[in-house]
């Protein structure tokens, strides 16, 4: 009885200690990501513009709105070929080049690493601001570099469609460094001793990256794969933000950043809460799906 | 175990609790604290290259020469409206500026949520030296500008400026045309098409911010009208033709470009542009970065018609709560109203003085307006001048978006002028409903 009482003690004393050691990342959490989750949701039931004293309660007819908002359909697809680019751009690219600088040129390495990292320190928005002088179709570098070659630069800030492809290469400029970081250590976890054997055996390269590499290095890659969603989408509000402001005529608005116009442009307080409320279950779901199926497949070397 | 998170999650509520009360308090603190001096935010939208150097000139001396007052600057991004979004976040959190500059278009929507006092109730209440300062300085039509609907006198106009057309002679005179510009928009048009044909270059850019301001004076100067009675009636015969004729060199001759405000500046200064329509605020910003021989002239006219031109630019208004704020707010904006610092701030910005008397006095603009001929489009056009359209209520902002929308579609060639007009007249007037 008595050595019972004490080991409960004891482990009552330990779960305290524990509960004081999580206490600080606790409060941080709760501050900064469940009570405003929880407020935004509480917001997405009314009627509100951040300034009125009075919040008028709506009911559901927020989340009614946004099924039948004209611009959702156009600001969802742009999303997905944000994502799209995306992760062409910085999931893709990086691990093939990733693959060429640890089996194929290994000349230079350092080199490439410290350029490519490079301009993930500039800050975003000095980026966007460059670029768009860089940019600039009529009279910027590029026009006149392409004019030197008989080439009209088109007017992608005005352009349907263009004009995303050319913010998620701003976006890339920040992101793509880290990306090839992360995976350029992943890849060269692959043994040497198995590609060479591969090499000998004169399997073609592309052969050695699908079979070999891409699911050795395969838990590198898919934390790159999520990271580039949900990290690019954010990334890509700032030069949204800075350039075209989601235009022309929302073409280059993405989810976020129509939550933002939303809530802190149009001052749709309750509108722009049940859209991120939406925009989170989505991911949500994303994420489910992802750990349901493709996490099965992944290989971890411990 | 539940108990403890319950525990651990109403610590974390509490603390959340006492650190945002401190914030509140350390900001009354801030003030209480510097005692002898008042400090005082100023939020202006004055960008470097739009004269932004000199309001922290004017902020530098005003300091140095007050005893109890202490002028802060802050700069607002993406102009008026970005100023107005970020003051409705501040008074969202409980604060306020004390001395704010709002855009003409959003006068109403200012007065409807905003609390401001109105200069003439400040002066009367403590200042009774400077009772008649506003009449006696302000010519009643300028006054007026900053007149609510409900004719409110909210603020005190500070920036005028109206749209001037800034051209390239050089460009002109190499295509066969004018060197002294159109004087018409059918001229202008005519001359657009020419540039391009001779040169190549392109022969317009009608400035393209997060406003419609430069378009209104297309519109409006053809005989339509933004909004009558509450409600936007721009897509009248007029205005859809005037602004059918703006698209038709975007997209038919392709002589006129589309493209972001920045970009199209730097386009005409870089000489890739032969005509400008933008603000005459832009005129230091023209003229120090044009290499070639580059002359501003008045805004064309529709033929026949009168000129209608929106005042641009900004009144100042008192956003400052309390007396002590409210006081030290006067004292600032009186002495930016005084004619040595108008006179600085029409050579810093090329915005056309507001008061009295600066143009002509030795210590104003006298030298200046003799030697800077491109003022000259500007004040010679001063009688032109009518309110920036701002349509009414809290659906202000949407409105204003809906406007900017349908002008890129119009530019792109989706959608017809009357089309689009049509339908985003129909849909502001739902919102205004």
């Amino acid at each position: 009885m008595r050595v019972m009482k004490n080991k409960k003690n004891l482990i009552t004393q330990n779960t305290m200690i524990a509960y004081m050691l999580i206490l600080p990342a606790l409060l941080v959490f709760a501050i900064f990501m469940f009570y405003p989750l929880f407020y935004t949701a509480y917001l997405s039931f009314f009627d509100w513009n951040m300034i009125k004293p009075l919040k008028v309660f709506v009911g559901l007819d927020n989340y009614k709105a946004l099924f039948s908002d004209p611009l959702m359909p156009l600001v969802i697809k742009n999303t997905v070929v944000y994502i799209l680019i995306l992760l062409i751009l910085n999931c893709a690219a990086p691990y093939i080049l990733a693959f060429i600088l640890s089996f194929v040129v290994k000349k230079g390495r350092g080199f490439y690493k410290g350029a490519f990292f490079l301009p993930s320190v500039i800050s975003l928005v000095v980026g966007s601001i460059l670029y768009l002088w860089i940019l600039n179709p009529v009279s910027g570098p590029a026009a006149v570099a392409a004019e030197f070659m008989g080439i009209n630069i088109p007017i992608w800030s005005k352009t349907q469609g263009l004009v995303i492809v050319v913010l998620s290469i701003i976006t890339t400029w920040k992101i793509f460094g880290y990306n090839f970081i992360v995976i350029f250590g992943g890849v060269t976890g692959v043994p040497q001793e198995i590609i060479e054997a591969a090499k000998i055996d004169n399997i073609p390269l592309y052969k050695i990256f699908f079979d070999i590499v891409l699911p050795m290095s395969s838990a590198t890659g898919v934390y790159i794969f999520i990271m580039t969603i949900v990290q690019g989408l954010q990334y890509v509000f700032t030069p949204i933000k800075v350039v075209t402001q989601g235009g022309p005529d929302n073409a280059s608005s993405n989810v976020i950043y129509d939550i933002y116009q939303e809530g802190f442009l149009l001052y749709h307080t309750g509108y722009a809460s049940a859209m991120s409320i939406a925009a989170m279950v989505l991911f949500v779901i994303l994420l489910v799906i992802e750990f349901r199926y493709v996490e099965k497949g992944i290989y971890y070397e411990n | 175990m539940k108990k403890n998170i319950l525990k651990a999650v109403a610590a974390a509520l509490m603390t959340a609790s006492l650190l945002t009360g401190c914030g509140n308090d350390n900001a009354g603190s801030e003030q209480s604290a510097q005692g002898d001096k008042v400090k005082i935010e100023y939020w202006h939208v004055n960008a470097e290259t739009q004269g932004g150097k000199t309001v922290q000139e004017l902020v530098d001396k005003f300091n140095a020469q007050s005893k109890d007052v202490e002028v802060v600057a802050r700069y607002n991004p993406d102009m008026y409206k970005g100023l107005m979004q970020n003051l409705q976040a501040e008074a969202a959190a409980g604060k306020s500026p004390a001395v704010v500059q709002v855009g003409w278009a959003f006068l109403d929507y200012f007065s409807n949520n905003f609390t401001y006092s109105a200069p003439q109730k400040i002066i009367d209440k403590d200042f009774s030296d400077d009772k008649n300062f506003l009449q006696d300085n302000f010519l009643p039509n300028v006054l007026d500008l900053a007149k609510n609907s409900k004719g409110d006198q909210v603020g005190i106009p500070y920036s005028l400026s109206t749209p001037v057309l800034y051209i390239n002679r050089d460009l002109l005179r190499q295509a066969g045309l004018d060197e002294n510009g159109p004087k018409t928009w059918e001229e202008l048009i005519k001359f657009s098409d020419t540039v391009k044909k001779q040169t190549g270059k392109y022969g317009f850019y009608m400035q393209e911010p997060a406003d419609n301001w430069a378009q209104q004076a297309l519109l409006e100067s053809n005989g339509a009208r933004m909004i009558t009675d509450g409600k936007a009636s721009f897509a009248s015969e007029d205005g859809i033709k005037a602004y059918q004729a703006y698209a038709d060199m975007v997209i038919k001759t392709k002589s006129a470009l589309h493209i972001s405000w920045d970009q199209g500046v730097q386009a005409f200064v870089n000489g890739d542009v032969a005509m400008l329509y933008t603000t005459i605020a832009q005129r230091a910003n023209v003229q120090k970065g044009a290499k070639f021989d580059v002359a501003a002239v008045s805004s064309p006219a529709w033929e026949g018609k009168p000129k209608k031109l929106p005042a641009g630019g900004c009144f100042l208004a008192i956003t400052a709560q309390d007396e002590k704020q409210q006081k030290a707010a006067w004292e600032f904006v009186k002495y930016l109203y005084s004619v040595e610092s108008m006179a600085a701030w029409t050579k810093g910005t090329g915005y056309v003085p507001p008061r009295k008397d600066v143009a002509d006095a030795e210590n104003g603009l006298k030298s200046f307006l003799e030697e800077n001929k491109m003022m000259k489009a500007a004040t010679s056009q001063m009688d032109s001048v009518v309110p920036w359209a701002s349509f009414p209520g809290d659906a202000g902002l949407q409105a204003e978006q809906l406007l900017l929308d349908t002008r890129d579609k119009i530019l792109s060639g989706s959608i017809s002028a009357r089309e689009a007009l049509t339908q985003t007249q129909e849909q502001i007037n739902n919102l205004l409903k």
